[in-house]
């Protein structure tokens, strides 16, 4: 007997649920919706805000501790520096982090002019280099006061590429759905798209939502998770969607909710496997990736659990509540909760 | 076996063969591979966040370009009204804006007439006296993109001049008006790097009307400060940045740099290190009358707004000059350099810098491999366990994937970044996926009763579209990703959409060629899945 995670013959009503998975999902929402607010905003890192952040190793960790480096990141002059340990406890790695307008050094000189006053001279000596300079000055007032170090990485964003990034990363995901629902719509049938984007859009709000609540900073690195957890809610919803259709063109008379049912069902075993390998997966990059890639894993893991969930409880009744809303515009919203599979299965052929 | 299936069975292993003999390239040292005969030469890169690197985006000041074109047609102008006896009652440039004040109204069509010949100008705007004017957009165009290829031109030649630059750093255009300088190396001298990209090279001789060790004193002799053509200019101490003395010259430049043919790093008699120039003709021309008509005057040599040394002339010189200063072998190496190189027409500015050290690029290809390598076992059992002989079908699918991805990227010589590790981990995880899928359909039609052999088929035949369908959406993602991603972030859009093309083909044709080799067409009762 093969080995059965989801056993074969499974058959559970997941669309008479449908209505505690609405208040489930609305709620995971409106919890994210209520940290962002209590936050004031999603927290963005340097990657989308601008700003520098240096990761320093200390040769010894004697005298490293935060509020030392901050006290002398403050004394010279980076009034706003934050200092954070980097790793485990008691690591002698820290990350400190500035945010650094575009500083305009200034020079006043004294002149003498002909009429024997004296004025004073306004000279712009900023080389444009100067957000670089400000890096190599609170390194060496570290190395001098606390000890010698070796410099890891640093990362230094302009503002106006912090805004760039920040506007190719919401195109990013804007394109992606548009060019999403022309796949689907092309593929299968236009009714289908509708409920294919809304599932990845209620993905991305939770996912973001657990993620400001677990306190993770959004940067380049979540961005990029965010577009694959896409890419992959996507894809489960797209098999559930694929065997709708074909179930469809086998029971054309039947009853929408039932075979939404059953197409969840027989998918189920999938769509559960799935996740298993790429948890597995994912887990091994979040224990043994390194720091660096850390913070992409966690909310990779958290995407594919908010995606699997929804590709079960979310992406069917969606496309029900969907059809029976707006289906047929004569017949269909009148029918209230009984909309027929009919219309999902014409037009389109299921396979080439 | 039939065979036709042999032949693709054969042409499979080969590819694999292949694929496998360009992933495993990548592991034998590059020097190694370069001196052998067998492994090929090139293979992934990698990217800087792994080889440790200085990654920096250089904004180009490019509205400098603009007002400086402008000037240039300001004076041009000027001067063809001069030649008229017609004086303007102002003339400047302010904002991308040519700005003429025409003394009286009878003048204004030849002010007009004038702007008009140059050819660069639009239509003027504004009434009275006073007429505004902008470069033509073809020409603001045209200016802009001259100074693009100046700055890469000035950049490269001091940056990545196979000789003199710094090994494997890469300078190229990025966009309309950024520069993507990178650095590879064990070793990054970042002030070093920096001194290369901050000096604009701007090398000027002028003759010394007066000077004295502080501006104060020269100030003191000099009581009504420098007059509207001159200039003090101070030699700093390149350590401490202190002033040592301070000179008296005029404004405009004697000779520049705009006439260096060549210069290079000698020693003087005390082996200190010196950096000696030479003239083009025409340069050697001016030089020579300049030093003939100012012997014994002090001759400020200056880059970039600072004294390098002011020797006395002793006599007449043509070609040929040095530059003595209190600099390093390796300093004087880079002026060197950025003597050869010529000057950036205008202000460059870091926009965004992202420095890897070495030793935190070498842990992370390790923990990335590590995480790489527990998560493909870890995956493998569970495949194995799960569905068996299919497990070990789909597990043998999953490796001929991974090769097919590596050998792939080695074949494009594509750039392997952390967030590339990542997605090559994540490509571990989902590409069973497919198999998944087949696996899932073929179980299906077993408990329908079917035949082993029809089962297969079936369950491949009503999988391939579900496969390609859920497969191309992502691919979509990773393309977008890939458009709007920078650095890093491309090198994980790249491993995720060739690890989906792979992944669809390991699933489509690799397993369902072993399910052709067994059962094949043997009539078995029972299929291990």
């Amino acid at each position: 007997m093969p080995f059965e995670i989801v056993p074969s013959g499974t058959n559970i009503n997941f669309l008479g649920h449908r209505r505690i998975c609405l208040v489930i999902s609305l709620a995971l929402i409106g919890l994210g919706v209520v940290s962002v607010i209590a936050r004031g905003g999603v927290p963005l890192g340097i990657d989308f805000v601008g700003g520098t952040e240096i990761q320093l190793l200390f040769d010894d960790a004697a005298g490293a501790d935060e509020s030392a480096i901050r006290d002398v990141a403050r004394a010279s002059g980076f009034s706003d520096a934050t200092v954070v340990r980097f790793g485990e406890e008691g690591s002698n790695e820290f990350l400190v982090r500035f945010k650094d307008e575009p500083a305009v050094a200034v020079e006043v000189d004294v002149v003498e002019t002909e009429a024997g006053d004296i004025v004073e001279e306004v000279v712009v000596v900023s080389d444009g280099l100067e957000a670089n300079t400000r890096i190599i000055q609170l390194e060496s007032a570290i190395r001098e006061q606390i000890g010698d170090f070796t410099e890891q990485r640093v990362e230094f964003v302009g503002p106006r590429v912090g805004a760039e990034l920040r506007a190719d990363g919401v195109n990013a995901l804007l394109f992606s759905a548009l060019a999403i629902l022309a796949y689907v719509a092309f593929r299968f049938n236009a009714r289908f798209a509708p409920g294919a984007v809304v599932a990845v859009v209620h993905d991305l709000a939770i996912t973001g939502g657990l993620l400001v609540i677990a306190g993770v900073e959004f940067d380049l690195r979540i961005l990029a998770a965010m577009l694959a957890i896409l890419g992959y809610s996507l894809n489960d919803t797209i098999i559930i969607y694929d065997r709708i259709r074909e179930n469809m063109e086998l029971h054309t008379t039947a009853d929408l909710e039932e075979v939404l049912n059953a197409s969840v069902n027989q998918t189920l075993s999938r769509t559960v496997l799935t996740s298993i390998t790429t948890i597995i997966a994912l887990v091994s990059l979040y224990t043994l990736g390194g720091d660096v890639i850390r913070p992409f894993a966690f909310a990779m893991l958290i995407g594919v659990l908010v995606g699997t969930y929804s590709s079960i409880f979310i992406a069917s009744p969606l496309l029900l509540f969907l059809e029976t809303r707006y289906g047929d515009s004569g017949e269909g919203g009148k029918k209230g909760g009984k909309g027929s599979g009919a219309n999902l299965a014409k037009n389109k052929p299921a396979r080439a | 076996m039939s065979g036709s299936i042999g032949w693709k069975a054969g042409a499979v292993g080969a590819l694999l063969v292949l694929f496998s003999f360009l992933a495993m390239a990548n592991f034998v040292p590059k020097d190694e591979r370069v001196a052998s005969e067998f492994w090929p030469d090139d293979g992934l890169r990698l990217g800087l966040d792994l080889r440790g690197g200085i990654h920096w985006v250089v904004g180009v000041e490019l509205a400098d370009a603009v007002t400086r074109e402008l000037e240039f047609v300001r004076k041009t102008i000027e001067e063809q009204l001069k030649d008229e006896g017609i004086a303007l009652a102002g003339a400047r440039v302010e904002g991308g804006v040519l700005r003429l004040d025409i003394p009286s109204e009878d003048l204004r069509s030849k002010v007009v007439q004038f702007a008009d010949d140059s050819g660069v100008l639009t239509s003027p705007e504004g009434d009275g006296l006073q007429l505004r004017y902008r470069l033509t957009d073809d020409w603001t165009q045209s200016v802009r993109e001259r100074t693009m290829s100046q700055v890469l031109e000035v950049l490269r030649r001091r940056i990545d001049d196979p000789q003199r630059g710094i090994p494997d750093s890469v300078v190229t255009r990025q966009g309309t008006d950024r520069v993507l300088v990178q650095i590879p190396g064990e070793q990054i001298d970042r002030d070093r790097a920096r001194s290369l990209l901050k000096s604009t090279g701007f090398l000027e001789f002028k003759i010394v009307i007066d000077s004295d060790s502080t501006k104060e004193e020269l100030l003191a002799r000099h009581p009504g400060g420098p007059t509207e053509d001159q200039m003090i200019v101070l030699q700093t101490d390149q350590e401490s940045g202190v002033a040592e003395s301070a000179f008296l010259v005029s404004k405009v430049a004697d000779i520049t740099g705009d006439y260096l043919d060549d210069a290079r790093v000698q020693f003087d008699q005390q082996q200190r290190p010196i950096v000696e120039f030479r003239f083009n003709p025409a340069g050697g021309e001016i030089f020579g009358e300049l030093t003939e008509n100012n012997k014994n005057k002090g001759l400020a040599i200056i880059l970039d707004n600072n004294v390098y040394s002011a020797p006395a002339i002793r006599g007449r010189i043509t070609t040929r000059g040095q530059i003595e200063g209190q600099f390093s072998a390796a300093e004087a190496a880079d002026l060197a350099v950025i003597l050869r190189a010529g000057s950036l027409s205008v202000p460059v500015v870091i926009e965004e810098e992202r420095t890897v050290g070495p030793g935190l690029g070498q842990d992370s290809i390790e923990s990335g491999a590590l995480a790489c390598v527990i998560g493909l076992v870890l995956v493998l059992a569970f495949a194995g366990a799960y569905y068996r002989l299919s497990g070990g079908f789909a597990s043998v699918a999953l490796l001929a994937n991974l090769v097919l991805l590596v050998g792939l990227m080695s074949l494009f010589e594509a750039t392997l970044t952390l967030p590339g590790i990542a997605g090559l981990v994540l490509t571990v995880g989902m590409a069973v996926d497919a198999n998944v899928i087949i696996f899932e359909r073929i179980r299906e039609e077993l408990r329908k009763n079917r035949a082993v052999r029809a089962a297969i088929a079936t369950g491949f035949s009503k999988a391939t579209w579900t496969v390609l369908d859920a497969n191309i959406t992502t691919l979509i993602t990773a393309v977008i990703l890939f458009q709007y991603g920078t650095g890093p972030i491309k090198g994980f859009a790249v491993t995720l959409s060739i690890g989906i093309v792979t992944s669809v083909f390991a699933a489509l044709v690799v397993t369902r060629l072993l399910f052709q080799l067994y059962p094949g067409t043997r009539s078995v009762s029972t299929l291990s899945i």
